[in-house]
């Protein structure tokens, strides 16, 4: 290394600090000691070194500055995960989504659990035709089949019903619960049915024992509870009609 | 939560306190020595520290604070000059009535003031390697950090920054930098 090389290296020399074990400068400053003149020259630029960062370091602070700067200070509240813009965006993106949800709930039919939806789909089901489990005249076979497959097989007939001959028997599903259908031969192609539900399914049902009547169809339908069981009776004709056979 | 959230705010305060205390002098020092008016260094210094407060919570590595700063000052000042001339503008020579003259044997008697004139007169290449240098809170590889210039660049204007220093304060007889006027 010559002297104008390391002139210019010792230039920028910062003594006390980790730069100047740095190996360019130790070269430099090796040449220095060899060099007399440019260890003169060194000693001087050293002095010079010294003043000029005393006078950048004593360069005064206004008075007040410190405090100004934290006076205008607004702490950086930093937003959580929830509070972030894109996730405040991504929130009302799924809450519009679950409103549309929503409202598209609300404007679908809703399954009815009434009463008459019940018996809408008893009676209309017996209009459209239907399929017996068992056919038989022999009432006491049509129970009997009925409490092997899990239906209410418990059901009192009113009097009248007694008498008469037994079509046939089935057992339905209403709301995943299970209904007996009982069928009455009336003749002449025509039937009386009866349909034994648990009370507790039909949260709607009558609370009594007095039969209401409704038309469904072409049918007559009377609707009664008694204990744990409801039961709806449908037949041709009018209430007066179906009100023969419930009693005597 | 309400205590949470107060505990994190005043923490985050306090961190804020003990970073001004510990870089607003030599933060403003920089900035006095970019723009040798004490109104603008302290806008800097200022501008400097709100800006950590809005963005500061992105720096991953604390240990790069400080230069962080250094580097956002260092750009609001030539973002400033980019949109104002609000600088004296000032013919070499009428600089140069402004300095004393000065013997080698009297660099020590210098004051800031004179040396900070000093500076104005450099290349303006050359100012802020040079300020950075003296002030001493950078390692090399940091003022190329802070400038975003090349190591090697760094070095070679610092020492013909303090060589053109060296000549204006001692009024040795070498070549003046080519420059013949100061803009904001």
């Amino acid at each position: 290394m010559d002297s104008r090389l390391a002139k210019e290296i010792l230039l920028r020399c910062r003594p006390g600090t980790a730069e100047a074990s740095d190996p360019e400068f130790a070269e430099a400053l090796e040449q220095a000691k060899r060099d007399p003149e440019l260890g003169r020259w060194f000693a001087q630029h050293q002095a010079f070194h010294k003043t000029i960062r005393d006078r950048f370091r004593q360069l005064p602070v206004p008075a007040g500055l410190k405090e100004d700067i934290l006076a205008g200070y607004r702490p950086a509240v930093i937003p959580f995960w929830w509070q972030q813009p894109a996730f405040r965006s991504l929130a009302a993106a799924a809450a519009i989504v679950l409103l549309i949800g929503v409202a598209f709930f609300w404007s679908q039919p809703r399954e009815d659990r009434s009463f008459a939806a019940f018996q809408n789909r008893v009676v209309r089901n017996a209009q459209r035709g239907y399929v017996m489990d068992i056919t038989t005249t022999n009432l006491g076979e049509i129970r009997e089949y009925l409490a092997t497959q899990g239906a209410y097989a418990d059901y009192v007939l009113p009097a009248p019903l007694e008498k008469l001959p037994g079509d046939g028997g089935a057992v339905l599903r209403w709301r995943n619960k299970t209904v007996a259908m009982v069928c009455f031969d009336l003749g002449n192609h025509n039937d009386l049915f009866l349909f034994v539900a648990s009370r507790a399914d039909l949260p709607y049902a009558p609370s009594t024992s007095e039969p209401q009547f409704t038309q469904i169809g072409k049918l007559t339908a009377a609707s009664w509870s008694t204990g744990d069981r409801t039961y709806v009776l449908a037949g041709p004709g009018d209430e007066q009609f179906v009100r023969r056979y419930l009693s005597p | 939560m309400a205590h949470n959230d107060n505990d994190g705010r005043l923490a985050t305060q306090q961190d804020f306190e003990l970073l001004v205390s510990r870089y607003y002098s030599t933060l403003y020092q920089f900035a006095f020595s970019l723009t040798r008016n004490e109104a603008d260094a302290c806008d800097l210094t200022q501008q400097t520290f709100y800006t950590w407060a809005r963005k500061g919570h992105q720096l991953r590595d604390a240990s790069k604070v400080k230069t962080w700063l250094f580097t956002t000052l260092y750009h609001e000042f030539l973002e400033k000059r980019r949109r104002q001339v609000r600088f004296p503008h000032l013919e070499l020579s009428e600089v140069n009535q402004d300095l004393p003259n000065i013997a080698p044997a009297t660099v020590n008697e210098l004051d800031s003031s004179t040396v900070l004139k000093s500076l104005a007169r450099l290349d303006e290449t050359f100012q802020a390697p040079v300020a950075l240098f003296y002030l001493e809170e950078h390692s090399y590889k940091e003022i190329a950090d802070i400038l975003g210039i090349p190591l090697g660049t760094v070095k070679s204007r610092i020492s013909r920054g303090i060589a053109q220093l060296h000549q204006i304060l001692t009024h040795d007889p070498g070549p003046q930098p080519a420059r013949t006027r100061r803009h904001g």
